[in-house]
């Protein structure tokens, strides 16, 4: 089963393991901080933001528009962001990292 | 809803003249026709969108209220510029939030909704873990039992009236739990109706007591919170903790029945999207974003310039009121396909219909619940909703006119 490592903001490291669903959902579920997902999972809130590892950039794949219109004005965003109701688990994810970066 | 401390709705029936269909002549036969028409146009019927045309020409529409011109925002991405430039479009203007102003129908600043940063993040900080609740496992539990228990005493197969006999005790109930005082107080708050804000002092003088009782016979609540909180040391004024609880007794609840009675009155209509809704948990999730999209009850909040600026390409002057219009953003083409349906697993679904940034609605994860909760309640409980009648509510203003929920609305239930 696929595993997460979260990187919360002050260097934590929090493991998912056997992570299904989009990936604030897993957070979520591991009481990960500084992931909300107040939205649920529907791209609105924008409280579920966070980095990309550079090494799973490519699997991830960028944001999507709707999500790149809320990263065009946030601070603190690059081209790693992404936000992870909109980042779903599968086998080929497995062992992705994410720092939580909360705007 | 809102951007918004909480969803701060239009709050006074007299100074947002809101009408029902009976005296909205304007509109009176397009709505007629449409529900004498077999109510196909029942839910949020064709006074749909009235920014279009504006949103898609200019992204601006002057509005006038008690003589003021305000330009209202209309395109979604430039609402959210606004939103972010507090520097330019500030919320330090007491009573000014709404666009018809406030000074009559309250005598202190609302907080932290018309604050800025440094002042606001630290009031925000102070009560949100607070209006944070909502989000744990109990409390979540506690409302689903709540929310079933309503609507199985509204399956009666009889007529039951929506508005006053469901979605306003259900606001105020959950209300209740949200500041953890006894069930019984909601009982005064029903009273007061759909706005907790009027003119004359009650909601000032009912807050004033329960600090006061709270000071004397301190109790793990929102009141006693409030009296215990410091900033920096220092305890919150009396001012200060009315002007907290104003907002919070104000803001979310005409907006909250607003938007339950059009999810009542939506299912009557599309009774094979409740069936729909049954199929994947994640329904409820996205369903409940779309209704608060879809509904958008509050039109506008409003920021003021300190200095010449300008907003969506137009120049403001220093020291005027920008709108920032949440339904016209919730229909901006260009981010949403097909803004005038409802789509139940709209995915994504960026609407702002709890404002976006540092103040977003304070309160939007109880009314998430609530909605949330309703729709889990429908699911497992109701075969089948016959919509009796209804009365639109309208807003109509010298600029624009558009329905923000209903008045009134008689089903059947079963």
């Amino acid at each position: 089963m696929a595993k997460v490592t979260f990187i919360t903001e002050d260097g934590n490291k929090v493991m998912a393991n056997d992570a299904v669903g989009n990936l604030m959902e897993v957070a979520r579920e591991n009481d990960v901080e500084g992931i909300l997902g107040a939205c649920g999972g529907c791209c609105s809130c924008g409280t579920c933001h966070v980095r990309v590892h550079p090494d799973w950039l490519e699997k991830t794949g960028k944001a999507s528009e709707a999500e790149q219109d809320l990263f065009d004005i946030e601070e603190g965003t690059d081209e790693r962001s992404r936000l992870s109701c909109q980042v779903e688990m599968s086998d080929s994810l497995d062992g992705i990292v994410v720092e939580v970066a909360p705007f | 809803m809102l951007s918004i401390e909480l969803l701060t709705g239009p709050k006074v029936s007299r100074v947002w003249k809101l009408v029902s269909i009976s005296l909205c002549n304007r509109f009176r036969t397009n709505i007629l026709d449409s529900y004498l028409l077999g109510g196909l146009f029942t839910f949020m019927p064709d006074i749909k969108d009235s920014f279009q045309e504006a949103r898609n020409n200019s992204g601006i529409q002057v509005t006038e209220f008690n003589g003021e011109k305000i330009p209202f925002v209309l395109g979604l991405k430039d609402i959210r510029k606004t939103l972010k430039d507090w520097q330019n479009f500030s919320s330090d203007h007491p009573f000014k939030i709404v666009p018809h102003s406030e000074d009559e129908l309250r005598s202190m600043r609302q907080i932290p909704i018309e604050m800025d940063p440094p002042e606001h993040t630290d009031f925000r900080a102070l009560v949100e873990p607070f209006f944070n609740r909502p989000t744990e496992p109990d409390y979540m539990e506690d409302m689903s039992r709540l929310i079933n228990s309503m609507i199985t005493d509204i399956i009666t197969g009889r007529e039951v009236e929506v508005v006053n006999e469901f979605a306003l005790p259900l606001q105020c109930r959950a209300l209740a739990r949200l500041l953890k005082v006894p069930e019984s107080e909601a009982d005064q708050w029903m009273e007061w109706g759909m706005h907790a804000l009027t003119e004359g002092s009650g909601l000032e003088q009912y807050t004033a007591e329960q600090f006061a009782r709270a000071e004397k016979q301190p109790e793990d609540n929102f009141f006693s919170m409030l009296n215990k909180a410091e900033l920096n040391g220092v305890k919150l004024t009396f001012e200060e903790k009315q002007g907290i609880a104003n907002v919070t007794f104000a803001g979310g609840k005409d907006t909250v029945i607003n938007v339950v009675s059009s999810i009542i009155v939506y299912f009557a209509e599309h009774p094979e999207d409740l069936i729909f809704l049954k199929e994947d948990e994640r329904y409820i999730m996205t369903a409940c974003e779309e209704f608060v999209r879809y509904v958008s009850p509050l039109t506008a909040i409003t920021r003021t310039c300190p200095h010449a600026t300008q907003v969506a390409g137009h120049n403001v002057p220093a020291a005027s009121r920008v709108g920032l219009c949440w339904p016209s953003a919730n229909r901006d083409e260009s981010v949403f396909e097909e803004p005038e349906k409802v789509i139940l697993d709209r995915m994504p679904n960026p609407h702002l219909g709890f404002g976006f940034g540092i103040h977003n609605c304070l309160g939007a994860p109880q009314a998430r619940l609530i909605i949330r909760s309703l729709l889990r309640a429908l699911c497992e409980q109701v075969k089948s909703i016959e919509l009796i009648s209804f009365e639109p509510r309208i807003e109509n203003e010298e600029s624009f006119t558009r329905q923000v929920g209903y008045d009134r609305v008689v089903v059947k239930i079963s």
